[in-house]
């Protein structure tokens, strides 16, 4: 078309957030497939136990993958929740309840994973 | 909570075809992992928390009910994954393929391709599931 006109908007957060949903999906594609693919299919869950995951996170590969899995994945997915809650949600005040509870919520289970990976599996002695 | 129910009912009378099935998939199949996710990451940071808890979570999941449900979270996870795909190709580089009659072949295009990816992760996990679930194949 011409004559067109481009104007510089300053983002707001949810056009960062807009864009950062499409950023992580296209992230989320291979690394969230393959995860799936390999554990779900391939491997199955009948071969998954405490050792399985002691073998696999020896390489220090995997736990940096899996942390980026946990990181895009569970963003992508909280703030995915927070999008379906807000066409709901009409009231300012309930607003702002919902999105501090979605914040922590996201925060405690990342912390929760983010832990998991650096800890490693801890063997029971027995 | 009156809107939420103005939204469900309007979810099944707004005649929007196509666009409006792709989008009510897209939500249930991104709830559905979401939902999936949160358990998962809990789950497994029993290895490191409570690791005489994991392997009661996994027997949890070697349930045959578990397993179907899981072979339903494969799907839900690569349908989500090529519809995003549509909608961020869409929004950020081809807006213009927004337009309805592109559209609607589109969202035709994506359910067939994310079946064509499903079928055989679902025809091994289906294997899988009748052998360790109901002992066929010597399992």
């Amino acid at each position: 078309m011409s004559g067109q006109r481009s104007v510089k908007i300053k983002p707001n957060y949810e056009v960062i957030a807009w864009k950062w949903m499409r950023y992580t999906a296209i992230a989320l594609i291979p690394l969230a497939w393959f995860h799936m693919i390999l554990q779900d299919v391939l491997v199955g869950v009948h071969r998954i136990d405490l050792n399985y995951v002691q073998v696999r996170w020896a390489f220090w590969g995997w736990r940096v993958y899996d942390f980026f899995l946990l990181a895009f994945a569970f963003a992508h997915g909280v703030n995915g929740l927070r999008q379906v809650l807000m066409d709901y949600i009409h009231s300012e005040k309930a607003r702002i309840w919902v999105s501090w509870g979605l914040l922590v919520f996201w925060l405690v289970i990342s912390l929760i994973g983010a832990f998991a990976i650096i800890g490693g599996v801890r063997m029971p002695s027995s | 909570m009156s809107s939420l129910k103005t939204a469900f009912s309007g979810y099944v009378r707004y005649k929007g075809r196509a666009g409006h099935w792709a989008f009510l998939l897209h939500r249930i199949t991104g709830l559905g992992t979401l939902l999936f996710l949160t358990i998962h990451i809990v789950d497994t940071s029993f290895v490191y928390f409570a690791p005489q808890l994991y392997e009661h979570a996994i027997a949890l999941y070697r349930n045959p009910l578990f397993m179907a449900g899981e072979i339903l979270l494969v799907f839900s996870l690569i349908y989500h994954g090529v519809n995003g795909l549509r909608i961020t190709i869409f929004d950020l580089w081809k807006p213009e393929w927004w337009e309805i009659h592109d559209e609607r072949k589109s969202v035709l295009l994506t359910l067939i391709v994310a079946i064509v990816l499903w079928l055989p992760a679902a025809a091994i996990m289906g294997y899988k599931l009748l052998e360790y679930g109901f002992g066929f194949f010597g399992g």
